[in-house]
């Protein structure tokens, strides 16, 4: 079933991309386009087959230990905000959440 | 509205609990080695990968996971070796990456249950005919008293990660509402947290209560987290939803949120039953939305209507190696759990023959078990129960007491040398101090006279001048002793023994 | 006088190693060369000229006191610009990421300077990695220095045309579906894969994370496996947890003869269509010379490997998506201006930070990963990953490396493509090495005979027996030094050597 511009539109709104009316529709046909490509996945007969999500083997119960590691890695506050576009004092700052809607969370 | 305990004989409240709990115990963050932050300046405990940097890749932290099989495990679940970390999406600058890490279909620890014991008042608001727990198949038997055992399934507790906090600015009272702008802290965002969710197996908000006190109690006792409802360690959502009594589907439930003390979290639910058998009574209908308690005003408000189920966009983390637990490490967790607060008091009532509430009040806080257990330390077997009565009764109004104090006192109370009344005087004098009952006793001279010789006299002396009273006993008013006792303590100047005088009173009157 | 273009990286480190030369003077002929050749191969986004003096510094300062330098001493080396190295920015060829200031830097990075290499700069690339000629880049392409009207492969190709204008001893790159592989060949240089695994990618900004690894490029197959000893040496990196020790020295056994092994070859891979008859013939050759030294070859059978694009093209941009999502302009990266909303600010942030082919991975992703087509594709492609991975374990068991084309073709002219979805086909070689997560290399043959450009051979082998895939690619590339019929090894492109970077 192809996917309409709605649907298409649908996607990039959750996915925070803003498009507009040509890109949608390029979009859109790009996704179609896309889509097809992967119909090889859809002819297998996978019945019983594990799926693998990690490339790596038996590898399992990969942890670190719970030590604070002050020196290395942690960011003192000028390194952590260098590349913020907009900061508040030590915070990260962002426009209004909710805008003039009556939404709460 | 109509009351509670009149709603429930009509409807059935259907309540099911989400809690979140912090690991804070541990030294680290959940996927890098920041510290744990509690009262820092914000933004200070954080690195690449809490910030969610490009590049960085997370390292799970062992104790984390260690600690959450400990909580499976104490909470009888069943300890799946097998699972996964999950990538849940959602963009909202709280969550670094845009994405919170958690598990996803199957969770370290999954069906587990606790057993609650519903006492006192609260147990009225289960409806005396009731008789199966929710599993369907438990019987609940009701003492004499009304009170009752009931099991509550847990469907699973996986571990996730927390979230950075938001200060919003330019609204009313730091509300999102309004706002201008957000600033964001990231010193919690990858705080280990572990997400407790219940079957939808509790009837009455004293249920919903009693479950979290117990779940608190559990996960201190596992010395996992500080478990603060008020600092926010430790926080509970309630599902709830109601049908009528003898219905079978389930009806249309209500998220609560905001819920930061244990009485909340039972009020909520009670307004919230009553609000629901009020809107369903006048024929409407309940929506499923996101409920906010407002303690002050003591009501919910609506937050937010789901329309559509939310779509995380879950799948496997690619950057986490899947987890195969071994026999080893889950026997290493198990062999970390200590004694758990009702195997505790099963011990207190059946070892030290402790009354059954005590023992559960005294096991219920490991800190306050320790304490008790310490005190204990080279008492005789008489001062036992003396020392859980000062535990329960008085101890708690005190911050600073040392368990030997309170072994003292409770030596003192237990060979009537001073009164309960006298034994809240020491414990303040002493409180804080180094001081040793006994000393600040002797100091005060509060030490009771249990002498008989050295009471007969005052005995003769009350029973000559109290003619009236002495008739009275003899015609029949055995209570009036009690006043002959007072008589005897004003004249002693308090320092003579009360039960001694009675006993002396008592064996004169009667000869 | 010695000149850059005529040493490979062991003769470099040697040279320092013995006073020939200093690593400061090796550090000033390569600035010196990439001065001379840069405006016509535009293979850097940044020359870190600061950095690679002071290395170079240090390095000669080490040697001075008597301290051990290390096997790389003095190594020009350019990192691909998703790789972060403190003092440099990290832009992933992006708009999104254009003043972004490396706060920490990359393992891989990291094991090359304790190695004793000197950082030149930040290579080109496709945007995050997405492409594969280099063109998605969103400051300027790179031109292929074996003709530069046609594109340098991607999405590596900064890191590919750098080694093969002679701008650089070493590069990394990274490879998500060929994107060191195919560069590599289109360059006429080697570049390597490694196992999933081998290398950390702790510090390298992610596209796909089960499928990226990092890797070198080299003019010889020597220079390679240095670079893989600096990658690996140090043991699993703890920061990254899909990494795994390997625990070898990729140089020993590095000239043992191939004699007694076996090469596998599938005849449905050479008989694919859009595989050109100039790469057909030079992989004939190549076989040819493989079994001149002794080598047996076996047909082997890789019944699903065409569905590795599907794939691939399921899961890639699955995790793109999620790998990307980060990118909302609020900690770093592209902030659009006077938004009123926080939901404003993103998306609109990321519409114009982002390329259109990020944009279009993004897209596809997130809607492969929704609630309902998860399970029709996302969880069916990992499926087909565990038979493809099937397939090849069943065939390592008769072959020990498997002999196939880097690319269909040679490297095209700019513009000849530009169809998305047929850019994707291009992959058909090297994808599937990803999806399972083997490591590969891609060894020059020379130029061909028709277009006159490089054409390279890839070798596969099982999960960690890269060092034997090296073996391989020495083999084949003593016979190219013999003269396989295809022309000269791997040399600086002739139209850049010579042009400054002389010691």
């Amino acid at each position: 079933m192809a996917l309409s511009q709605d649907d298409v539109a649908g996607i990039a709104d959750y996915a925070r991309i803003a498009l507009t009316p040509d890109e949608l529709e390029q979009m859109t046909t790009y996704m179609n386009e896309a889509v097809e490509l992967l119909e090889p996945i859809r002819e297998y007969d996978l019945e019983g087959v594990e799926p693998t999500f990690h490339p790596i083997g038996d590898l399992s119960n990969v942890m670190g230990a719970d030590v604070v590691d002050d020196s290395v890695r942690a960011l003192p506050i000028d390194r952590a905000l260098e590349n913020a576009p907009s900061a508040h004092g030590r915070y990260f700052r962002v426009p209004s959440i909710l805008g003039d809607s009556e939404e709460d969370f | 509205m109509r009351k509670l305990e009149d709603v429930l004989k009509d409807w059935e409240a259907v309540i099911g609990l989400e809690v979140h709990t912090e690991l804070t115990a541990l030294d680290t963050k959940m996927f890098c080695n920041c510290r744990l932050s509690h009262d820092d300046p914000p933004n200070t405990n954080v690195c690449p990968v809490c910030l969610g940097m490009p590049g960085a890749l997370p390292v799970p932290n062992r104790k984390a996971i260690q600690s959450i099989v400990m909580a499976g495990l104490a909470t009888n679940c069943q300890i799946m070796k097998h699972s996964m970390f999950y990538r849940k999406h959602y963009f909202y600058p709280d969550m670094a990456k845009n994405f919170q890490t958690t598990q996803g279909p199957v969770a370290f620890c999954m069906h587990g249950h606790l057993d609650l014991e519903v006492e006192g008042a609260g147990a009225a608001e289960r409806p005396l005919w009731e008789d199966v727990a929710a599993d369907g198949e438990t019987p609940i038997a009701r003492a004499e008293d009304g009170s009752y055992t009931v099991p509550i399934r847990i469907l699973r507790i996986h571990m996730e990660e927390d979230a950075a906090k938001m200060v919003h600015s330019g609204g009313e009272e730091g509300r999102i509402t309004g706002a201008s702008e957000s600033f964001i802290d990231y010193n919690r965002c990858g705080t280990p947290l572990i997400e407790l969710v219940t079957e939808p197996d509790l009837r009455t908000p004293e249920e919903a209560r009693l479950f979290m006190e117990k779940l608190q109690q559990t996960f201190k006792t596992l010395g996992i987290s500080d478990c603060s409802l008020e600092n926010g360690s430790m926080r509970c959502d309630g599902n709830i939803s109601l049908r009528r009594r003898g219905e079978t589907r389930l009806g249309t439930k209500a998220e609560m949120k905001n819920i930061n003390s244990f009485k909340s979290l039972h009020d909520a639910l009670e307004y919230e039953i009553c609000r629901q058998a009020e809107v369903l009574e006048e024929g409407g209908i309940i929506y499923q939305e996101t409920r906010h308690w407002e303690p002050s005003r003591r009501r919910t408000v609506v937050m937010r209507v789901k329309e559509t189920a939310d779509d995380y966009r879950l799948f496997p983390d690619p950057d986490l190696a899947p987890f195969d637990l071994t026999d080893d490490f889950i026997e290493e967790a198990r062999a970390r759990i200590p004694e758990l607060p009702d195997a505790k008091a099963a011990r207190y009532v059946a070892e030290l023959g402790l009354k059954r509430a005590d023992a559960r009040q005294i096991a219920g806080d490991p800190a306050v078990a320790s304490f008790f257990e310490e005190a204990l330390e080279g008492a005789p077997a008489k001062v036992v129960a003396t020392i859980a009565n000062v535990m329960v009764n008085l101890a708690p109004s005190f911050d600073a007491l040392t368990p030997a104090q309170v072994r003292g006192v409770a030596g003192l109370l237990a060979e009537d040398a001073i009164t309960f009344a006298q034994a809240r005087e020491v414990l303040e004098a002493v409180n804080g101090t180094d001081e040793d009952p006994e000393r600040v006793v002797d100091e005060r001279g509060m030490r009771q006279v249990t002498d008989t010789a050295a009471l007969e006299p005052i005995v003769d002396e009350v029973l000559a001048r109290c003619t009236d009273q002495v008739q009275q006993y003899h015609d029949g008013n055995k209570k009036v002793v009690g006043y002959l006792v007072g008589q005897c303590m004003k004249a002693s100047h308090g320092t003579g023994n009360p039960k001694l005088f009675n006993k002396l009173l008592t064996a004169r009157l009667e000869a | 006088m010695a000149s850059l273009d005529s040493l490979s990286a062991a003769q470099i480190a040697a040279g320092v190693r013995n006073g020939d030369f200093t690593a400061t003077e090796v550090a000033q002929a390569a600035l010196d060369a990439i001065d001379g050749r840069e405006k016509d191969v535009q293979a850097f986004l940044q020359v870190s000229a600061d950095l690679a003096l002071k290395a170079a510094a240090q390095t000669d300062a080490r040697r001075a006191a008597g301290e051990k330098i290390g096997p790389l001493a003095g190594v020009p080396v350019a990192f691909k610009d998703n790789m972060h190295l403190v003092g440099t920015r990290t832009t992933c060829a992006s708009r999104m990421l254009e003043n972004y200031e490396s706060v920490f830097t990359a393992t891989c990075v990291r094991r090359m300077l304790d190695a004793g290499a000197t950082p030149v700069g930040k290579a080109n690339m496709d945007e995050f990695a997405f492409g594969s000629t280099t063109e998605s880049s969103a400051f300027h392409r790179t031109n292929n220095p074996w003709d530069t009207s046609r594109v340098p492969g991607g999405s590596s190709g900064g890191s590919a045309a750098a080694v093969a204008a002679g701008e650089a001893t070493l590069a990394l790159g990274s490879d998500t579906g060929g994107s060191i592989r195919q560069p590599a060949s289109f360059c006429g240089v080697v570049g390597m894969k490694p196992t999933y695994g081998a290398v950390s990618r702790y510090g390298v900004v992610a596209f796909g994370s089960s499928l990226d690894q990092v890797g070198p490029f080299g003019r010889r197959v020597e220079d390679v496996a240095l670079a893989m000893n600096a990658l690996t040496a140090p043991g699993r990196d703890p920061l990254d947890s899909t990494s795994q020790d390997c625990a070898v020295d990729f140089l020993e056994h590095l000239d043992d003869p191939v004699e007694g092994l076996s090469v596998g070859v599938v005849p449905q891979l050479m008989e694919a269509k859009g595989l050109s008859q100039e790469v057909r013939d030079a992989l004939a050759a190549a076989l040819d010379s493989l079994r001149d030294q002794g080598a047996r070859v076996v047909e082997v059978d890789l019944p699903n490997i065409a569905s590795a694009i599907a794939a691939y093209y399921v899961i890639a941009p699955c995790e793109a998506f999620s790998n990307l999502a980060r990118f909302d302009g609020v900690r770093y990266g592209y902030q659009e201006p006077d938004c009123a909303t926080l939901a404003q600010q993103t998306s609109l942030s990321r519409a114009h930070g982002f390329g259109e082919e990020a944009k279009r991975r993004q897209m596809l992703g997130a809607y492969l990963l929704s609630s309902g087509v998860y399970e029709k594709y996302y969880y069916p492609a990992q499926q087909v990953r565990t038979l493809i991975t099937q397939d090849y374990a069943r065939a390592y068991q008769s072959c020990d490396v498997i002999l196939l084309p880097s690319a269909p073709t040679t490297a095209w002219r700019f513009g000849d493509v530009s169809d998305p979805t047929q850019m994707y086909a291009s992959d058909m070689f090297t994808i599937s090495n990803n999806i399972c997560g083997n490591g590969g290399v891609s060894v020059p043959l020379g130029l061909s005979a028709q277009t006159h450009m490089p054409v390279s051979a890839q070798l596969q082998g099982p999960a960690f027996s890269d060092r034997r895939l090296l073996r391989f690619a020495r083999a084949i590339e003593r016979g190219v030094d013999q003269g396989l019929g295809l022309g000269g090894g791997a040399p600086v492109a002739p139209a850049f050597a010579g042009r400054g970077g002389d010691l």
